[in-house]
């Protein structure tokens, strides 16, 4: 059996490479789906741990399936977000969105 | 009807305050009616509660009755809102709701035709309802909380005429004078609820008794309780107000700066006294020579000062301190029989003045004179009250003040009683000045004289009614007497600190005060008779005294002095601390640091949200940071 630590090890290394995406890129689109990668990363990270640590009860897995949606919900407000700014600034670079700072 | 329900007494007036303050100026005679009816109910259910403690009086473990209810409670800590009534209380009463009464009777006329006529009744019933409360409070938080409202209802009354910039300055210094007192007052209240874990008179009388404050701490206590009773009842040297109080409506200098509010203090310890004693001796020691300096101060300045009434006022101060002399040494007989005919005498001759004031619109002696032919009824009450003041036998200033100087013989030394007897001459000058000068000799205004009329009937009986007891109040010290009416025997034998004491006459204290009295009198006759001849040339080789005198002592220069140069200096420091350190260090100081910090780390938010997703991230990775180092 594969031993919970690969889980993590994976899981850590999918939360860094989102992380690195939402911290080097600038277009909204690859940052979005660099939180998307952070996001499964955790969802792993449920998973694995419902599996080895509490296997007869489900928790872990829901909390998955929790994730995912409001994962998909985040993503359609988020694209929609960004597709509003677009129109309004032929881009998607988020540093152009500084409109609200002091 | 008993001593359970005393908490009418004051409540009835109290109502009649509450009624008068909101529908007063719709009543007919704008409620001058409801006052009187009021304090009127009040004086006749005096009787019933004097019956009812008569009747328990005459059980030997009686220490007084009333009710009492809880008011605030918490814990084991409470407070009640209780009446009490026993001999010294019903003694006060009948001098409150009598005089009272007779005052507000003589108002309708002498406040007739002023614009706030209705205020000024519903005022009185406000004062009358304090000063009964304060009369039955069986506890000193109660009694303080009396205290403060009857100083706010004299203020209210010295500035009654606020329009007259001297009247509003007046009211002003009286209250902040008596506040001063005030202050140490409820110290000491705070001091003796501390140790006893109570505020009810009768327990912190049986706590101190059995030795349960340390001698020091009872003794700053009941000296911080004297300073209450030093600004309430003008003792020097906070006695700087009561003069200027005359600036009032003139029966309200009879019945508050007179008979009842000013007499408050010396009903205080009195009430108090067991406490004094069981304190270091030094506490009463401090009581006497006080009082004994207000003594002559007063009676002196009393010898200088034009105004009609504020001599009257001077010869309050003056009996006032005999009070405090009597408690000085021991005697709550003494001081309380003092009290009692004094409440008669000396409002009356504020009255007679008032009549004199209203007759003539002058209260200047200077202006007046020859009165006696126009106002026989004024002229001959006002006579019988100087004469109880001076202490002419039979009236009953003479008994009262002999019962002090015997208190001062038995319980202090030869010094005092000389110093206090001494004092009568004076008495006797300026009383017979006073008198001489207003009534008798030549009108020196014709205009005045021509003018002046007999009071009317609504002012003279009150003047009469008050003259009866004020002419054989003191008979109340015979065991006889006091036996007829129902009491268990003379004043002395109902009234008393330690022992009922029969009363005995001392022939030669009686004699010697006859003769210093009356030749103090007769001085003052030949003195002021003829024109004030004699008085003038005296007054003329001794100008510096004289100038002293009616500028009097400048004392009130000296606190001016001091209000000026020290209070307003230390003012101007603690004004200038507040601005420079307060304000522009503490409060502009921090508002400026705050903005500037503010516009420092504005230029951190770039708007840009790749630095803000950095920021989380590394915040993320210093808290995991920290919190990994700190399990390890």
């Amino acid at each position: 059996m594969i031993p919970l630590n690969h889980f993590l090890v994976l899981s850590t290394i999918l939360f860094s490479i989102g992380m690195y995406g939402v911290l080097s890129r600038r277009n909204a689109v690859l940052i979005l789906m660099s939180v998307e990668l952070m996001l499964q990363a955790v969802s792993i990270n449920f998973v694995a741990f419902a599996a080895y640590l509490d296997p007869e009860k489900a928790t872990g897995i829901i909390f998955a399936v929790f994730v995912i949606v409001v994962a998909a919900a985040e993503v359609g407000l988020a694209l929609a977000m960004i597709l509003r700014f677009y129109r309004n600034r032929q881009t998607a670079n988020v540093d152009e969105a500084d409109m609200m700072k002091w | 009807m008993g001593m359970e329900e005393v908490w009418l007494l004051p409540a009835i007036p109290a109502a009649a305050f509450v009624v008068l303050l909101l529908v007063g100026a719709y009543l007919p005679r704008r409620g001058d009616w409801v006052a009187i009816a009021a304090i009127g109910a009040s004086f006749v259910l005096f009787f019933f509660v004097l019956a009812d403690l008569l009747d328990a009086v005459k059980s030997e473990d009686f220490v007084g009755g009333g009710k009492s209810w809880t008011w605030v409670e918490f814990k084991d800590f409470h407070i009640d809102l209780g009446f009490f009534v026993d001999e010294i209380a019903i003694v006060m009463l009948l001098v409150v709701s009598f005089v009272s009464l007779m005052v507000q009777i003589y108002s309708v006329a002498y406040m007739k035709g002023d614009p706030r006529y209705g205020w000024y009744f519903t005022v009185m019933c406000l004062f009358v309802a304090s000063m009964l409360t304060l009369v039955l409070a069986d506890n000193l938080l109660l009694m303080y909380a009396a205290w403060e409202g009857v100083g706010f209802c004299s203020f209210l009354l010295i500035g009654f005429w606020w329009e007259k910039r001297s009247a509003s300055e007046a009211a002003k210094k009286a209250f902040i004078t008596t506040r001063i007192g005030d202050v140490g007052f409820l110290i000491g209240i705070i001091l003796l609820w501390r140790e006893a874990g109570t505020f009810n008179i009768q327990e912190i009388i049986h706590f101190a008794e059995e030795g349960g404050y340390g001698n020091t701490y009872l003794t700053i206590a009941v000296l911080l309780l004297f300073g209450g009773a030093v600004g309430k009842s003008g003792q020097f040297p906070l006695h700087v107000w009561l003069p200027d109080a005359m600036e009032g409506p003139t029966p309200v200098s009879a019945l508050i700066h007179a008979a009842t509010m000013v007499v408050a203090g010396v009903y205080m310890v009195a009430r108090m006294l067991p406490v004094f004693v069981a304190a270091d001796p030094i506490a009463l020691d401090v009581v006497l020579i006080l009082a004994l300096i207000t003594v002559w101060i007063s009676a002196l300045m009393g010898l200088a000062a034009t105004d009609i009434k504020r001599v009257i006022a001077y010869s309050t101060l003056n009996s006032l301190g005999l009070m405090f002399v009597a408690l000085g040494s021991h005697s709550v007989t003494a001081a309380m029989l003092y009290l009692f005919v004094h409440g008669f005498f000396k409002a009356m001759l504020f009255l007679g003045s008032g009549a004199v004031i209203h007759a003539t619109e002058k209260q200047d002696v200077d202006e007046l004179g020859g009165l006696a032919k126009k106002m026989p009824i004024t002229s001959i009450t006002f006579a019988i009250g100087a004469a109880a003041m001076i202490g002419i036998i039979p009236l009953s200033g003479f008994w009262a003040k002999d019962e002090v100087l015997t208190a001062t013989d038995h319980h202090q030394n030869i010094i005092v009683y000389l110093i206090l007897l001494a004092s009568l001459v004076v008495t006797g000058m300026y009383m017979a000045r006073l008198y001489i000068l207003t009534f008798l000799g030549e009108p020196k205004d014709h205009h005045v004289y021509d003018h002046a009329h007999e009071a009317e009937p609504i002012m003279s009986v009150p003047l009469i009614l008050l003259a009866i007891p004020a002419a054989i109040g003191g008979f109340v010290v015979f065991h006889e007497v006091g036996d007829t009416l129902g009491f268990p025997g003379g004043f002395g034998e109902f009234v008393y600190f330690d022992e009922p004491e029969k009363f005995k006459m001392h022939w030669d204290t009686a004699a010697i005060s006859t003769v210093l009295a009356g030749g103090g009198a007769l001085a003052g006759w030949f003195a002021w008779s003829n024109g004030a001849a004699i008085a003038t040339r005296v007054r003329e080789t001794f100008s510096p005294i004289a100038t002293l005198l009616s500028n009097r002592f400048y004392i009130d220069e000296l606190y001016q002095f001091v209000i000026n140069n020290i209070i307003i200096g230390l003012g101007k420091l603690i004004a200038w601390f507040d601005r420079t350190v307060v304000n522009d260090t503490g409060v502009d100081g921090s508002a400026g640091l705050g903005y500037l910090a503010g516009n420092e780390l504005k230029l951190t938010e770039t708007g840009k949200i790749p630095n803000y997703a950095l920021a989380i991230a590394a915040g993320v990775v210093v808290i995991l940071t920290l919190f990994l180092v700190l399990e390890a």
